[in-house]
């Protein structure tokens, strides 16, 4: 099962309410048993004071005062007219002694009514005697219910008070939190990095805080040296290529020299440019590893792509190709690197141009599932299927008579990858191949 | 004219100031930012070529003071470190061309040449040869009275050679100058070639004269 991501303080929130609704619903179940035991044990204890006030009426006035010896019944009652209540005192035959307080229903006025009943046996005159005092259940359920009522009120009131109250404390006390995602969450670069402190007075948040601004200042200090190094090394490289390369110019300029001569200094000027490449493609890839790009150009890329082809169109013209766009897709706006996009595109058309010596290059940009498609297909060689998962690394040829497939597009995975853009390589030997560009919403 | 060079590779400079020296440019080279310094405050300059990236000295302060001491001085900036920054910042300093190494003297040759043109207007901009001119202000061919239809490559191309005109142009100057510096392996393509046959083709219909010649197995010569 996946767990669903949730803000911290959404989580908070959320076990605050889960806890609460837990007490509410132990309450729920425990609260009225409370009740009605305290509310039996209340009528109780008023049972046993009203059977004391009895018994002390009877010793005073005698028993002969509620029960006529000379009726046929000696008992003697008496309930109010609702019927809440009733006292019974009767003659009893055997020598069974009572003392019980149960639930029990008795007939009244030919009515049935549950009462709570204390039943007691006193000894006058050397008779028998049980007295019975009753209370109705109804009135015993009426308390209930009133003390029910109440207490869920009050617990309602509690509850709610201080789900309040915690829920706007959580959101105050994490606000410090926010603010620190956010300045991670805006920061999508290094070098612009918000160095100001977050205000808190809780601990834990001003540790965060600086923590993040330590380890943000090493990451730029490993960035800056990256880009320090890159340069120095671009620099130490391509000097030495210059010098030897204006040097070489120097000498074909005198042109007093032998055509063979000329011709072997224009070879090395040949390999001299080959390096420089090298040199130039991989120092890029290095910047682009150090991200030091910025990927907040709007990029237009039907703009950069008729760029590309307006600087490459005479190749497809030279090569007697024909030129296929489709431009199906309304001109999608890209924030982006626009000298690496533009590389990207001449590099993938560049090289459906050099693999490809008759039939056509096309182009086509197009909306699929809401994303926004190049596709770049040629009917060129192709390439064979055991290869396509290799064209992207490094030094890895795809044909063995070209020299510097490889390099190409592992420098045009390298930005798409750094604009997660997504390639798809489709290739048949002989029949030629489709790149399609997968750009992300 | 006059050019201050400013490069801390000595090998480099004396290449540079060889090369310059045979265009009949009057060179002066300062190995060290500070050297540069000194010889901005007293000689007046056509042409600053800064390696922006000198040890001893920025070379962003370097364009601050020739703006302040040659005001006339026209910035080309050199740098092998390929920073994109710099080379943004190069251009709001007043710097007025930008050569990232290596590159070919030919290249340089044709940027100073450019600003050149550009400084004295409309009466150096425009190049005779046979009943053609080229206009290099409007970049448009002319014969006599018609125009010449040519693509933005083929212009690009033939003004190239015009501009070097007796010089030996191989097939690497070419490319660069067309195509700039993309991570480019074209060089041995035809595509220079197949440039040059329409270029011929086009200016043949006018006047038969061969202008442009082969140089086999290196590139091409615009001979006057």
């Amino acid at each position: 099962m996946k767990i669903p991501q949730l803000k911290l303080k959404n989580q908070l929130a959320l076990f605050n309410a889960l806890s609460k609704a837990l007490i509410i619903t132990l309450l729920v179940i425990i609260v009225p048993w409370i009740v009605s035991e305290i509310s039996i044990r209340e009528t109780d204890d008023v049972l046993i004071q009203k059977l004391d006030q009895v018994i002390e009426l009877v010793d005073s006035l005698g028993i002969d005062n509620y029960i006529d010896m000379e009726s046929e019944f000696k008992t003697f009652g008496s309930y109010n007219i609702l019927k809440e209540e009733y006292i019974s005192i009767e003659q009893i035959e055997n020598d069974t002694l009572y003392d019980v307080i149960e639930f029990s229903q008795r007939i009244i006025e030919n009515e049935l009514v549950d009462y709570r009943v204390l039943s007691y046996s006193i000894r006058e005159n050397g008779n028998n005697y049980l007295i019975e005092i009753g209370k109705s259940i109804s009135t015993i359920y009426h308390f209930e219910q009133n003390l029910k009522r109440f207490t869920f009120l009050f617990l309602l009131i509690v509850i709610t008070l201080t789900l309040i109250l915690d829920l706007s404390f959580i959101q105050y006390l994490l606000i410090p939190l926010d603010k620190i995602i956010k300045k991670l969450k805006s920061t999508n670069h290094p070098s612009s990095f918000d160095y100001s402190a977050v205000k808190t007075s809780t601990s834990d948040f001003i540790y965060l805080d600086e923590t993040i601004h330590s380890l943000m200042r090493k990451i730029v200090e490993a960035f800056n040296d990256e880009r320090d190094y890159i340069s120095n090394v671009s620099h130490e490289l391509l000097t030495p290529v210059s010098i030897i390369q204006s040097k070489l110019d120097n000498i074909l300029n005198e042109s007093s020299l032998p055509e063979e001569d000329m011709i072997k200094i224009f070879e090395s000027k040949k390999t001299l440019r080959r390096l420089t490449n090298l040199v130039r493609t991989l120092l890029m890839m290095s910047r682009i590893e150090n991200e030091e790009y910025i990927l907040t150009e709007k990029v237009n890329l039907t703009n950069t792509l008729q760029n590309v082809l307006d600087e490459i169109e005479d190749k497809i013209v030279a090569k007697n190709l024909e030129l296929k766009l489709k431009f199906k897709a309304k001109s999608f706006v890209f924030p982006g690197n626009d000298n690496l996009l533009f590389t990207l595109f001449y590099n993938f058309i560049n090289n459906a141009i050099r693999y490809t010596d008759k039939g056509h290059i096309s182009i086509e940009t197009m909306k699929e599932n809401n994303q926004f498609l190049i596709k770049i297909s040629d009917t060129g060689i192709g390439i064979h299927k055991d290869k396509i998962p290799h064209i992207f690394s490094r030094f890895k040829n795809s044909s063995e008579t070209k020299d510097s497939y490889g390099l190409g597009l592992a420098l045009s995975k390298k930005i798409c990858d750094y604009h997660n853009i997504e390639v798809e390589v489709v290739s048949e030997l002989n029949k030629g191949s489709v790149f399609t560009l997968k750009f992300p919403n | 004219m006059r050019i201050l060079i400013v490069e801390d590779e000595k090998s480099l400079a004396s290449e540079l100031k060889q090369f310059l020296e045979k265009e009949e440019y009057n060179c002066d080279v300062a190995i060290t930012g500070s050297e540069a310094s000194e010889l901005i405050a007293i000689n007046p300059y056509d042409f600053i070529l800064l390696d922006i990236g000198l040890p001893d000295y920025n070379g962003l302060d370097l364009i601050e003071e020739g703006k302040k001491y040659n005001p006339e001085a026209y910035f080309i900036v050199i740098t092998a470190r390929g920073e994109l920054e710099d080379k943004i910042k190069g251009f709001d300093l007043g710097a007025d061309d930008y050569l990232p190494k290596p590159f070919s003297l030919l290249e340089l040759l044709s940027r100073i040449q450019a600003i050149t043109r550009r400084k004295f207007g409309q009466k150096m901009s425009i190049i005779e040869f046979g009943d053609f001119s080229l206009d290099t202000n409007k970049r448009h061919l002319q014969y006599k009275e018609d125009g010449v239809d040519l693509t933005k490559k083929e212009y690009k191309l033939l003004s190239y050679l015009v501009l070097n005109k007796n010089r030996i142009l191989d097939r690497l100057q070419l490319t660069e100058h067309i195509w700039g510096d993309f991570f480019e392996d074209d060089y041995d393509s035809n595509y220079i070639d197949v440039h040059i046959k329409n270029i011929r083709k086009k200016l043949s219909a006018f006047d038969k004269t061969d202008w442009i010649k082969t140089v086999r197995g290196i590139g091409y010569k615009f001979e006057i």
